[in-house]
C-alpha cells in the first residue's frame, strides 16, 4: 500500500520535473522579457538620461495616443504594409502551389529554385531589392527605360510614392514560398476522389478550385496567413535595411518606428509602442483563431 | 596503472600551475569600427604589434564592430549597461553624455596626468574632451580627427570654365554650372549620418547650432532644398547615406561631394589627380565637421593600467602614426603631424586648413534622438511636406527643447 503511495507521489512530481527545463526557458525568454517591457512602458526610461528615469505610469501611452502624430500615420501605414504585402504573398503563393501541383518535366528542380527567397536572410534580400530599385543605376530602371515604358529614370526608394510599393514587392517576393510550400502540402493532402466526384458532376476547373481545392484548404489558407500576417507586421529587416522608414516617414511601420525609438535608446517609449502593436495584432489573431477552432470543432 | 595515474594527476597540477603562473599577463578586450577591410587588417597589425613590443604581458584581443550609420555608439552602450563593456573602445565625442550620465566609462584625469606624452595633444583638445562630458574630468582620449571638406573633380570644374569656389554663393552657383548630361553639380546625404555635411548649409546661410530657427539658419535650408527641387543633386538624395555619396562620386555622377580625408586613399585611386578638395567656403559663417574619433576606457576594466597603456599607444605611440598613415585621417599627436608623409599630402593639407572652423555638433542627452530624427525631417523639408521654416523649427525643439 505505501508503495503504490509512493509510486503514485512520485508519479506526480516527474511530469513537473520533466516539463520545468522547458518551462524555465519559455519564462526567462519569453514572459521576463514581456514583463520587463510592460513594465518599462510605464517608465520614462531612456538610457540616454538616466537621471530623469523614473515611472510616470501611463504618460508614454497618453503621448502616443494624443500627442505623437507619428504612432497613428505609422499605424496606418503598418496595415497597408501587412494587407498588400500578406495579401500580394498568398495570391502568388497559391498560384505557384498551383503549378508545382502539376506534374511536369524539372518540376523538384523548380520546387528547390522556388525556395531560395525564403531561406535567404532579409537583409541580402533588402540589399539585393535596393541595388535593383536603385535610381542611379538599377536594374529595373534599365529595363524599364530599354522597354520605353519610361523615359526618366525613378528615385524608387527616395519618392513617397514609389517606396512604399517597393519595399512590398520585397516583401512578397520574400513571403510567396512559404505560402506555397503550405499550400502545397494542403494540396497534396486532398483526396483525389472529390475532385473526380466533381468532374462526374460536370465541374469546370474553376468551380474545381472553389468548391473542392478552396475549402479543402481552408485551414492551411487561415493558420499561415495569420502566422504571415503577425511576422510581417514586426517585421523591420526589410525595409530598415531599404528606406530606414523614409523617405520623410513614407516607409515608417510602427515596427520600424519602434526600433528606431529603442535603437535611440528610448526604451519606455519603444515599450509602450510595442505593446500597442501587440495589441492590435491580438486584436486581428483572437477572433481569427477563435473563428478557425471553432469551425474546426463544430 | 594507478601509479601512472598518479603521476598523471601531479604532471596536470603542475601543468596548471605554471599557467596560473602565466596567467598575470593581462588581457585587454577592445571593439574598434573601421570603414573597410583593409583598416580592419590594419588595426589588427597594430595589435599584433602592441601585443609583440609592450613587454608588460598586455595581450590586446581586437573585436571589430560594425558602424552602422552610428548604432555602433548605442549597442556600445547596451553591451556596457547589460555587463558585457570591453575594457577599451574606440569612440565618438557626441556619445559622452549618455556614458558619462551612466557611469560606465573610466575617469582618465590622473593617467594623464602622469603621463610623459601628455603635451603632444594640444590643450584644446583636451578641454573639448571635458567639454562633451559635461564635467572638469576627461573620460575620453583623443586619437584622430578628420575634418570634413569638399571633394571634387578638376576636370569637371575645367570643362565647365568655373574655378574653386571662394564663397557660398560661388559654391551654390557651381552646384548649377556643373550639372549637365546625367552629371549633377552636388552629391547631398539626405539619409543617416547627413547632418554633418548638412551643417556647413546652416552656418553659411547665417545659423549655427544653437539658433537652428533663426532666419539665416531658415536660409540656408532653403538653399539646400532648392539644390534638390532645381535639380542640382541626385534624385536620390533623400535616401542617400554615406555609401550612395561616396559611389556617386567615384562613378562621376557628381561633381562634388562632402566627405573627409578618410575616403582620399581609395578617390586618388579612382581619380589619380584628377580629385581635389576645398574647404565648404565661408557664406554669413562658416562651419564644417571635426569627425573625431577617440577611445576610451570602462570603469568595468580590471586592468586599468594595461588598458591605458594600449590607448597610450593609439594616441600617440606607433599606433598613432600607423593608422594615420593607412587611413589619412589628422594625427592628433604633434610628432606625428610633423612626418613628412603627413605634410605633404594635399587632402592633410586642406583638413588642416579647415581645422579653425572645425567643430562638432552639440553635445547634449537629446543629441542622440536628434540625430535619429534628423533625416525624416530633413527629407519631409526636401520632398514638399514642410517649409524650411517648419523643418528647422522642429529640429531647433528637438535639440534645444527640455
Amino acid at each position: 500500500m505505501q508503495k503504490t503511495v509512493r509510486r503514485k507521489r512520485r508519479s506526480g512530481i516527474w511530469p513537473y520535473l520533466l516539463l520545468a527545463p522547458a518551462m524555465i526557458i519559455m519564462l526567462s525568454v519569453v514572459v521576463v522579457p514581456i514583463i520587463n517591457a510592460v513594465g518599462m512602458s510605464f517608465q520614462n526610461y531612456n538610457l540616454v538620461k538616466p537621471n530623469k528615469m523614473g515611472w510616470i505610469g501611463l504618460g508614454n501611452y497618453q503621448k502616443l495616443l494624443t500627442n505623437d502624430p507619428q504612432f497613428w500615420k505609422s499605424l496606418w501605414r503598418t496595415v497597408v504594409w501587412v494587407f498588400f504585402g500578406v495579401g500580394g504573398q498568398f495570391l502568388f503563393g497559391f498560384m505557384l502551389a498551383l503549378l508545382l501541383n502539376k506534374e511536369f518535366k524539372g518540376r523538384g528542380v523548380i520546387r528547390a529554385v522556388s525556395l531560395i527567397p525564403w531561406v535567404t536572410p532579409g537583409v541580402l534580400i533588402a540589399l539585393m531589392w535596393s541595388w535593383m530599385f536603385d535610381g542611379n543605376y538599377g536594374v529595373i530602371n534599365d529595363i524599364l527605360l530599354k522597354l520605353g515604358i519610361i523615359s526618366d529614370k525613378i528615385a524608387f526608394l527616395a519618392k513617397k510614392d514609389s517606396a512604399m510599393p517597393s519595399v512590398i514587392i520585397t516583401i512578397i517576393w520574400q513571403g510567396i514560398p512559404f505560402f506555397a510550400l503550405m499550400i502545397l502540402a494542403g494540396l497534396q493532402g486532398i483526396p483525389a476522389d472529390l475532385y473526380e466526384a466533381a468532374a462526374i458532376d460536370g465541374a469546370t476547373g474553376w468551380q474545381k478550385l472553389y468548391y473542392v481545392t478552396i475549402p479543402s484548404l481552408r485551414n492551411t489558407i487561415f493558420v499561415t496567413t495569420m502566422l504571415r500576417v503577425i511576422w510581417v507586421a514586426n517585421s523591420v529587416d526589410v525595409i530598415f535595411n531599404m528606406t530606414g522608414g523614409g523617405p520623410a516617414y513614407a516607409t515608417q511601420t510602427l515596427s520600424v518606428y519602434v526600433y528606431n525609438k529603442a535603437s535611440a535608446l528610448d526604451m519606455g517609449y519603444a515599450s509602450a509602442m510595442a505593446l500597442m502593436l501587440m495589441l492590435v495584432l491580438l486584436l486581428v489573431a483572437i477572433p481569427y483563431l477563435r473563428a478557425n477552432f471553432r469551425d474546426q470543432e463544430g | 596503472m594507478k601509479k601512472f595515474l598518479a603521476l598523471a594527476l601531479a604532471a596536470m597540477m603542475c601543468l596548471s600551475m605554471v599557467s596560473l603562473a602565466s596567467a598575470e599577463d593581462v588581457t585587454i578586450k577592445f571593439w574598434f569600427w573601421a570603414d573597410n577591410d583593409a583598416y580592419a587588417q590594419t588595426m589588427q597589425e597594430m595589435i599584433a604589434d602592441f601585443n609583440a613590443t609592450n613587454g608588460k604581458g598586455i595581450t590586446v584581443v581586437g573585436e571589430q564592430q560594425d558602424w552602422n550609420g552610428g548604432e555602433y555608439s548605442n549597442n556600445l552602450l547596451t553591451a556596457a549597461i547589460g555587463g558585457g563593456a570591453p575594457d577599451v573602445a574606440t569612440f565618438k565625442l557626441t556619445a559622452t553624455p549618455a556614458f558619462v550620465n551612466n557611469g560606465q566609462l573610466a575617469n582618465l584625469d590622473e593617467f594623464i596626468a602622469n603621463w610623459a606624452d601628455k603635451d603632444q595633444i594640444n590643450e584644446n583638445l583636451y578641454n573639448t574632451m571635458k567639454q562633451a562630458s559635461g564635467t572638469d574630468s576627461i573620460y575620453v582620449m583623443p586619437w584622430n580627427t578628420q575634418v570634413l571638406y569638399v571633394y571634387y573633380r578638376p576636370s569637371m570644374f575645367k570643362a565647365a570654365g568655373i574655378g574653386v569656389p571662394t564663397t557660398y554663393e560661388e559654391f551654390l552657383e557651381a552646384c548649377k554650372k556643373l550639372t549637365h548630361d546625367g552629371v549633377y553639380g552636388f552629391g547631398m546625404r539626405g539619409s543617416n549620418g547627413g547632418q554633418e555635411p548638412w551643417g556647413c548649409f546652416l552656418y553659411a546661410g547665417g545659423g549655427d547650432w544653437e539658433h537652428m530657427d533663426s532666419e539665416g539658419a531658415i536660409k540656408g535650408m532653403q538653399d539646400y532644398i532648392d539644390l534638390y527641387k532645381n535639380g542640382y543633386v541626385p534624385e536620390t538624395a533623400p535616401n542617400d547615406g554615406f555609401s550612395q555619396v561616396i559611389d556617386n562620386f567615384k562613378s562621376g555622377l557628381t561633381a562634388m561631394t562632402i566627405h573627409h580625408i578618410g575616403s582620399s586613399a581609395q578617390m586618388i585611386e579612382t581619380f589619380g589627380d584628377d580629385v581635389d578638395a576645398f574647404i565648404f567656403p565661408k557664406g554669413e559663417g562658416q562651419w564644417t565637421s571635426m569627425g573625431d574619433t577617440e577611445t576610451v576606457m570602462f570603469e568595468s576594466c580590471a586592468n586599468k593600467e594595461a588598458a591605458f597603456e594600449w590607448m597610450a599607444y593609439l594616441a600617440t605611440g606607433k599606433g598613432q602614426e600607423t593608422w594615420c598613415t593607412v587611413t589619412g585621417n589628422v594625427p592628433v599627436a604633434a610628432r606625428v603631424q610633423a612626418l613628412p608623409q603627413f605634410q605633404e599630402n594635399k587632402f592633410m593639407k586642406v583638413s588642416i586648413e579647415g581645422a579653425p572652423v572645425a567643430g562638432i555638433l552639440p553635445v547634449r542627452d537629446t543629441t542622440t534622438q536628434w540625430i535619429k530624427d534628423w533625416p525624416g525631417v530633413i527629407q519631409q523639408a526636401l520632398l514638399g511636406d514642410i517649409t524650411a521654416e517648419e523643418c528647422m523649427k522642429q529640429l531647433q525643439a528637438a535639440m534645444w527643447e527640455e
